[in-house]
């Protein structure tokens, strides 16, 4: 083995921790936001970086928040409310999904559909292959012709969770692709256009923040995503060098709020110590 | 009670070229494989399909070029990525789509099964959704409030897979299951409605829990026995997705020289069922079994 080889070894695992970091970062942003007897939807969510940042960060927040000020916090996992999170398995399959021991999963989905239309959630957590500056969400095609460029999943839920949901957020990296102007197509409603503001026959606020791997966003009283913190590390330029519109930048932007020693230790041992929902 | 046990091939000849095809599962469960494998076979073209979360089924049937349309909320292959065939047709303009969200999709479906035209539903304000020209406001003629009306779904066909059965077209849940799907609904407002299941078990066992039937005979027009009829999704507690095969599905997706020679080797080729389960290995598929 090269000398070469080892350096990048190094480099790799450096790497790795440093995400691992961010991933800490992120999930105690997200725990401050819940708040006690909050009832928090959670996506069933895919694999790799698009699992852990539709899952695990809001699991893991989930918890901190349960441990701490929101004991009376339930989620609700894809169709499962209050999934047994004292052990979440290593790989994750169909049969786990299944066999997940928990309150409730009623026999007809419609039914989590209702309480979702109905405004029982009160958080939602999502993510995007494009976010615009009014918080508008794209999940369902990239290219705005007769015919996509990129054909994405559809639409699932999402458009019901800006809309009924009274606190959204949204998980993502930044990365200029995703941070665009606006979006090719509005899967989900955020706080409208430059034109024409969110209708305000809308029976929620809208998205409530935008939680991203180097900083975090709210919206001004116009509904224009507004640059609230800055992760340790991380600097404005650097920012902005990942976004495809500026945001609104007040004067003065304080540092992300890193996790407490205490709140490090409950992540690693107790809350994800197989490192699979922060892994990635 | 009519018996109403058929083949696998007599069961799926029931969808017929140019029908609107309600298709069950979702995700990566009780896709109805099994029998459309054999709708690709029979050389059905045309189809318009209705789907919740829809994966394998999807992209089967258009990998096959047996679909023009597709209406429904997801098409994909969950933590496996994208459903290859369905992406490329759609971004080539071979299938047309139109997007629905969750509520909307409820909707369509419970409006069919209570036999009423349409739903009314809280609007989705400023989403793409919304912007679907068969959708029409309404004002409640009791409050004022402003709602959507949405029409009933009216699928030719509805195409299920369920875990038991008996040979009249009951169709019994396990206790423990994934029950993330719609399965139930689409049943209740289906017209011409076709199951298959892992296994046909005799009508007293059937009856002994009859509130495990979420399908009732009265609604079924054919039944079939499709072990592992599913594959290579899962059927939710009796075994589970086979992940080697769907990531090889996935590869050769992506490679439009690579697909024609996949989808023969695995459904166009076969015989029938039980030549596609001798072509996976039934010790394979033993494998994938986690027991009920």
């Amino acid at each position: 083995m090269s000398g070469g080889g080892r350096v990048a070894a190094s480099d790799a695992r450096a790497g790795l921790e440093a995400r691992g970091r961010v991933n800490e970062v992120m999930a105690a942003v997200v725990s401050r936001e819940l708040h006690d007897d909050d009832l928090v939807f959670v996506g069933v969510g895919t694999s790799g970086r698009a699992f852990t940042l539709a899952v695990g960060i809001p699991m893991v927040a989930a918890r901190l928040a349960q441990e701490r000020h929101a004991p009376g916090l339930d989620i609700y996992w894809g169709n499962l409310l209050n999934p047994d999170l004292s052990a979440v398995p290593e790989h994750l399959s169909q049969d786990t999904i299944t066999r997940w021991p928990g309150a409730y999963a009623p026999t007809d989905i419609g039914s989590k559909v209702d309480m979702l239309v109905r405004g029982e959630f009160d958080v939602s957590f999502e993510s995007a292959a494009q976010v615009d500056r009014f918080g508008n969400c794209n999940i369902t095609r990239i290219g705005t012709g007769a015919l996509p460029d990129v054909r994405l999943v559809g639409s699932l839920a999402q458009p019901e969770h800006l809309a009924f949901v009274q606190r959204p957020i949204i998980v993502v990296d930044l990365s200029p692709r995703v941070f665009v102007e606006a979006v090719d197509f509005v899967s989900s409603a955020g706080h409208g256009t430059a034109e024409r503001p969110r209708d305000p026959a809308s029976r929620a606020p809208g998205p409530a923040l935008v939680v991203t791997d180097r900083c975090v966003f709210d919206f001004d009283d116009r509904g224009r995503m507004r640059l609230r913190s800055l992760h340790e590390g991380t600097t404005l330029e650097d920012v902005l060098s990942r976004m495809s519109f500026r945001p609104e930048v007040p004067a003065s932007v304080p540092t992300t709020p890193p996790p407490t020693d205490d709140e490090v230790r409950a992540i690693r041992h107790a809350i994800d110590p197989s490192g699979s929902l922060l892994r990635a | 009670m009519r018996r109403k046990l058929t083949s696998i091939a007599e069961a799926a000849a029931l969808v017929r070229s140019g029908d609107t095809v309600a298709v069950g599962g979702s995700l990566l469960r009780r896709q109805p494989m099994a029998l459309l494998r054999e709708v690709a076979r029979a050389g059905t073209t045309d189809l318009s399909l209705i789907t919740w979360a829809s994966s394998l089924a999807t992209d089967m049937l258009v990998g096959a070029g047996a679909v023009r349309h597709w209406e429904g909320i997801y098409v994909g292959l969950w933590w496996h990525g994208a459903a290859p065939s369905f992406r490329r047709a759609v971004e080539r303009g071979a299938v047309t789509v139109v997007d629905r969200s969750e509520s909307y999709m409820t909707a369509r479906l419970r409006a069919a099964a209570m036999g009423v035209p349409f739903l009314p539903v809280r609007p989705v304000l400023g989403a793409g959704v919304s912007e679907v020209g068969d959708l029409r406001g309404v004002v409640c003629p009791f409050t004022g409030d402003e709602l959507l009306a949405v029409p009933a779904a009216t699928p030719d066909v509805t195409v299920l897979h369920g875990y038991v059965g008996d040979e009249y077209g009951n169709v019994a849940w396990p206790a423990q299951r994934d029950s993330d799907d719609v399965d139930m609904l689409m049943a209740a407002g289906s017209r011409r409605l076709v199951v298959s299941v892992e296994r046909i078990v005799p009508h007293e066992e059937i009856a002994r829990t009859p509130n495990l039937t979420y399908i009732p005979h009265t609604k079924v027009d054919a039944i079939c026995e499709a072990p592992f009829g599913a594959h290579p999704g899962s059927c939710d507690t009796v075994y589970d997705e086979d992940e080697p095969e769907i990531a090889a599905w996935s590869r050769a997706g992506r490679d439009p020289d690579a697909w024609p020679g996949y989808l023969e080797r695995t459904a166009l080729d076969l015989a029938d069922h039980d030549a596609y389960l001798d072509a996976v290995g039934r010790d394979r598929l033993e494998r994938l079994a986690v027991g009920a």
